[in-house]
């Protein structure tokens, strides 16, 4: 395999010396250049799915800059590009320091503002750069190839490899894992840990630098730069186009779909052929998107995933255990935690205490803001008013993902995975966010050591649609478990489930106690509540009224007048 | 700075056009807004209707063929829409595939007319009247009458009639529509449908009033987007009045600076309203 | 008569409702109570045309409508008042109500209906205008129960109608039921709040885990232990 690599990359390199007529140079120099601008797109938009429209506006950046400074200004050529890529990231963050402040901006509305962006620089561009005619770019150039398209062939070379390299290493790293949670489910994978905000500026300016460099060459390659054809929405939708159909899920997706279209492009070159080709270009994205979602690549690689890699070793003592918390004192308190929703009071002063190595069972009848409550402890909402204080620690205002490394983990009652992870990556993903950061590879051996604890071992490659609800719900257990949490917040493990099923959670639940972590257990099936729970704590109409040993409460007349209501009519 | 006149006729100008764009944004809001469809592909359907009235015209009256081709589209609508029905097509995806549209039906446009220039040649384009010291035409009008017609009137059926109440409680919420007896699919099929015609009207008005060239077909999609998103998604007026906010600034600029700022206008508008309001969406 | 007989309803690949028989006789007030996730959204959903049935049938006055197309069920007499009310938020309350008299058969009396229904909840008459989405809980509520009652409906479905809402204005609410029960419409009450629907019914089934374990008369329903059990956990 690595010879077949070398071989490929010397003679990629050797061609400019090889003395083919510049048609070759050209031709590999588009190619080179599409693989660049499509890679670079997915690695914001393809892996977080926030779908850009404005690659262009970038691209067109790199372009200007060089064009200005080289064509314009008599700057070194070579110079120019760190500089291109640069104002393209500057632009980038910029842009992107706003938008994603903003948490409505989502899908096609982030599409729409980066076309928007496009056209304003366009004309920007036009009339405080350009002035109208266009910017010519002549330059020397440096001598690293016996013809000038040869030079930009290596130079377009270099910046593929550079960006396919980039691709690669984002794709196996932690970021590159967070920025797939992020695509298929951003609020939880805030909630898991990952800093969403951080990830995104981050994946949006790599993605920006890339273009803008492969803008810089550009404007030598073309050496007329016109505001027309940099901007055009063209480049901003093959890249698009591009990337789905190659498969915006893997870092090679894009590449080979550039190398699709841009062959097909070309394959029909004047006149009648190349309308024929934009009709055939069409067809084929019409038929790619429904037919294959996951575009070319994801469909090859769809074959061969149904073999099951290899597994880690499981040695015995490491037998999960939690961590221990330090301190004396109760573990969390919140009080007067007020929470509305247009109108309806959901949460109205709720206090409610855990103490540490405790099971407490947090039942209410329907509409009593139980999952509001959790929701707000693990900062999927935020409250009113009110204090929690964990460990000390205040709660309230911290974003989610800090919450979930100070060690507070929580499931939802409809399961929520990531679907296009497997199973194996969902659990995975907690420990590499958690309290103790994690390797990509140590978390995957921790996610092992939680599936064969839940008894999801066989499923671990599998995706979360192939599982039934029992499984979703131990899956949604298992990567919750899997940060290893000084709090755990249950809600509504068991509902669904059958009578067998529902003892073996009982079970898991206990172990998982036993191993020191405390519990707040959100249920509605009482003869669980009934046997697990430590304490129990009832909430109606958003506030608590009683917390105590569960025998005692539930027969309080608040308690049952609550559960059983009271005769009205 | 230009005179009085000039601007005025300016901002008419800006007026006429910003009613092209209510009427190429009419049909994008409403499968938008109702059924969460995005269709590029209106933008091509609009210019192929131009084309067809352009080619059609030296035999027939311009709005004899818009009565033949609006029922055409209808159905070319409802063709659309079954397609997304059958594949599941998701928001985004309903991006992608009309785009995949678009070149086809621009590569087909390309293909029979060439990619020259054509303007159409008929009696309505030489009628002009004078009001006061500024000058309008009756293709001018006929664009803002049909504009206001369609906006207006699609606006009362949403608002006053049956059908437009139910269109709008299918969108909210459309299980509990249809347990009250209001059929999703039979109404999905009339919005596309009557979208794709009011497609069929934005062509007979770009054919009266523009020259038709298939590289056309995408400097309108910006500016009509920046329309509709001002104007809500799925309202039927708002396209209109947006579009005129729209075509009457950057006229002035136009009049007052480089013309070549006007898409500043637009696209800043654009910008600020989706960053600062997008909770209408 | 509305006959449910031997359905299950699936949710994921397990039974949310399993083989439940129950029937309303025209003009009966029945009551369905259980503890939460029990299934009595799933079933009532299910009988009104909103979730699919896995096996068994639905028939009204004899006719198999098990497979009929969901907006077809209201032709048949059948409306529902959903759970969490599932009101139109951005259209009017009377745009609601309208719309709750959409299907063909109660269209023409819609000007009667609207009398009835602001005679019922006479708050309503004064909010016809604003959006449904901006009134309190409890006259969603009532917009909800109205907008059914558009639909001049047989049989009235409704579940967990009291939810989110306090004590006084629930009890407004069931006197309402009542008094349109009265009035000859058949109702089906699903409730979490068990005093007061079993108060309210001349017959009441329990269900539990899918599963109805009781049926008979809600008096004796309500002293025995099995309920106490299933919603408190504790032996009474």
């Amino acid at each position: 395999m690595k010879i077949a690599l070398a071989a490929i990359a010397a003679a990629l390199i050797g061609l400019p010396y090889l003395g083919l007529p510049a048609f070759y140079e050209s031709f590999g120099y588009l190619l080179l250049s599409a693989i660049v601008l499509a890679t670079s797109w997915n690695l914001l938009s393809g892996y977080s799915g926030y779908f850009s429209f404005g690659h262009g506006a970038f691209f067109g950046v790199g372009v200007y800059t060089t064009a200005a400074l080289a064509g314009k200004h008599g700057w070194n050529f070579l110079w120019t590009l760190p500089l291109a890529a640069l104002a393209a990231t500057a632009l980038g963050v910029a842009l992107g320091a706003i938008v994603f402040r903003v948490r409505a901006l989502r899908g096609e509305l982030f599409a729409l503002l980066t076309l928007a962006i496009t056209f304003v620089l366009a004309t920007i561009a036009l009339n405080a750069v350009d002035g109208g005619p266009g910017i010519m770019v002549n330059v020397d150039m440096p001598r690293l190839a016996p013809t000038a398209s040869g030079v930009l062939y290596l130079l377009m070379l270099a910046a593929a490899a550079l960006t396919l390299w980039t691709a690669y290493a984002i794709y196996h790293s932690r970021f590159g894992t967070g920025l797939f949670a992020i695509h298929d489910d951003e609020d939880v994978a805030e909630v898991m840990g990952v800093p969403t905000y951080r990830f995104k500026l981050a994946a949006f300016a790599i993605s920006c630098a890339l273009a803008g460099l492969a803008g810089g060459v550009h404007a030598v390659f073309v050496s007329y730069v016109t505001v027309a054809e940099t901007f055009s929405i063209a480049l901003a939708v093959n890249v698009v186009l591009m990337a789905a159909l190659g498969g915006t899920r893997h870092w090679l997706g894009p590449a080979v779909g550039a190398v699709a279209i841009t062959v097909l492009l070309y394959a029909f070159t004047g006149g009648d052929a190349a309308v024929a080709g934009r009709a055939l270009t069409g067809l084929i994205l019409i038929v790619v998107i429904v037919a294959m979602p996951q575009g070319i690549l994801g469909q090859i690689l769809k074959r061969f995933r149904t073999k099951t890699p290899s597994r880690a070793v499981v040695r015995a003592e490491d037998a999960p255990r939690q961590a221990v918390t330090a301190t004396t004192g109760p573990l969390l308190v919140a009080r007067g935690i007020t929470k509305a929703f247009k109108g309806v009071q959901a949460l109205a002063g709720a206090n409610l205490e855990v103490r540490r190595g405790e099971i407490l069972g947090l039942v209410g009848p329907n509409g009593s803001g139980k999952s509001t409550l959790i929701n707000v402890v693990s900062g999927h909402y935020r409250a009113d008013a009110g204090s929690i204080r964990f460990e000390g620690e205040e709660l309230v205002g911290t974003p989610a993902h800090r919450i979930a490394r100070a060690g507070i983990a929580r499931t939802y009652q409809i399961p929520r995975p990531f679907p296009q992870l497997t199973v194996l990556q969902n659990i995975a993903l907690p420990p590499m966010f958690g309290q103790v950061v994690m390797h990509r590879a140590a978390a995957e051996r921790e996610a092992w050591r939680w599936l064969e604890f839940t008894n999801l071992s066989d499923k671990a490659h599998r995706y979360p649609g192939e599982l039934n609800l029992h499984q979703r719900k131990f899956l949604e257990l298992a990567r919750a478990l899997a940060s290893r949490p000084k709090l755990l917040f249950l809600d509504e493990v068991l509902s669904g489930l059958t009578l067998s099923e529902m003892d073996g959670a009982l079970r898991l639940i206990r172990a998982i106690r036993d191993q020191g972590a405390t519990i707040v257990f959100v249920e509605h099936v009482m003869r669980a509540v009934m046997e697990l729970t430590d304490r129990v704590a009832v909430l109606t109409y958003g506030r608590a009224i009683a917390e105590g040993a569960p025998a005692e409460v539930m027969r309080h007349p608040d308690v049952v007048s609550a559960y059983l209501g009271t005769a009205h009519v | 700075m230009p005179s009085a006149t000039l601007l005025g006729q300016s901002v008419l100008s800006g007026v006429f056009i910003g009613a092209l764009y209510g009427l190429l944004g009419l049909g994008l809001t409403l499968s938008w807004g109702m059924l969460r469809q995005v269709n590029l592909a209106h933008f091509a359907l609009a210019f192929l209707g131009g084309y067809l009235t352009f080619q059609l015209s030296a035999r027939l009256d311009p709005f004899v063929i818009l009565a033949l081709v609006a029922p055409v589209f209808f159905v070319l609508g409802m063709a659309l829409h079954w397609f997304f029905l059958r594949f599941s097509v998701t928001l985004l995806n309903t991006l992608l595939v009309t785009f995949g549209i678009t070149s086809i039906i621009e590569a087909g446009i390309q293909w029979y007319w060439t990619a020259d220039f054509h303007r159409m040649e008929n009696a309505y384009a030489a009628v002009r009247w004078k009001l006061g010291p500024l000058f309008v035409s009756l293709t001018d009008m006929v664009t803002l009458g049909f504009a206001l017609a369609l906006a207006l009137g699609t606006w009362g059926v949403l608002r006053f009639t049956d059908l437009g109440k139910a269109i709008r409680a299918t969108t909210e919420d459309a299980p509990i529509a249809a347990a009250f007896g209001v059929n999703e699919k039979l109404l999905g099929y009339l919005v596309s449908g009557l979208a794709a015609a009011v497609a069929a009207v934005a062509g007979l008005c770009l054919a009266l009033n523009h020259t038709l060239a298939p590289v056309q077909i995408y400097a309108w999609m910006g500016v009509v987007f920046a329309a509709v998103m001002m104007g809500g998604l799925g309202r039927p007026i708002g396209p209109l009045v947006a579009g005129i906010v729209i075509g009457v600034s950057e006229a002035i600029t136009m009049a007052v600076t480089n013309p070549t700022w006007a898409p500043l206008v637009s696209f800043s508008l654009l910008i600020a309203i989706l960053l600062f309001r997008p909770a209408r969406f | 008569m509305y006959e449910v007989s031997d359905v299950t309803v699936n949710y994921g690949a397990a039974a949310a409702v399993s083989r439940v028989r129950l029937r309303i006789e025209p003009g009966e007030l029945v009551v369905v109570v259980g503890p939460n996730g029990a299934g009595k959204s799933t079933l009532i959903n299910a009988m009104a045309g909103l979730q699919a049935v896995a096996s068994g049938r639905l028939l009204v006055e004899g006719n198999d409508i098990t497979r009929e197309a969901p907006h077809r069920f209201c032709e048949r007499g059948i409306a529902i008042v959903p759970e969490g009310r599932r009101l139109f938020a951005n259209l009017s309350v009377r745009e609601n109500l309208e719309l709750g008299s959409y299907r063909a058969g109660a269209r023409s009396a819609r000007a009667a209906s609207l009398a009835r229904v602001c005679a019922l909840f006479p708050v309503l008459a004064e909010r016809m205008d604003a959006p449904a989405g901006a009134l309190s809980g409890g006259q969603q509520q009532m917009v909800a129960i109205a907008r059914a009652l558009m639909a001049r409906p047989r049989f009235l479905l409704l579940d967990e109608p009291s939810l989110g809402l306090s004590p006084m204005i629930t009890g407004d609410m069931f006197r309402a039921i009542r008094e349109i029960n009265t009035e000859g419409v058949a109702v089906l009450l699903v409730e979490q709040n068990v005093a007061a629907a079993l108060g309210l019914a001349r017959r009441a089934y329990v269900l539990e885990e899918g599963r109805i374990v009781a049926e008979g008369d809600p008096q004796q329903l309500l002293s025995q232990p099995q309920i106490r059990k299933a919603y408190l956990g504790i032996g009474a």
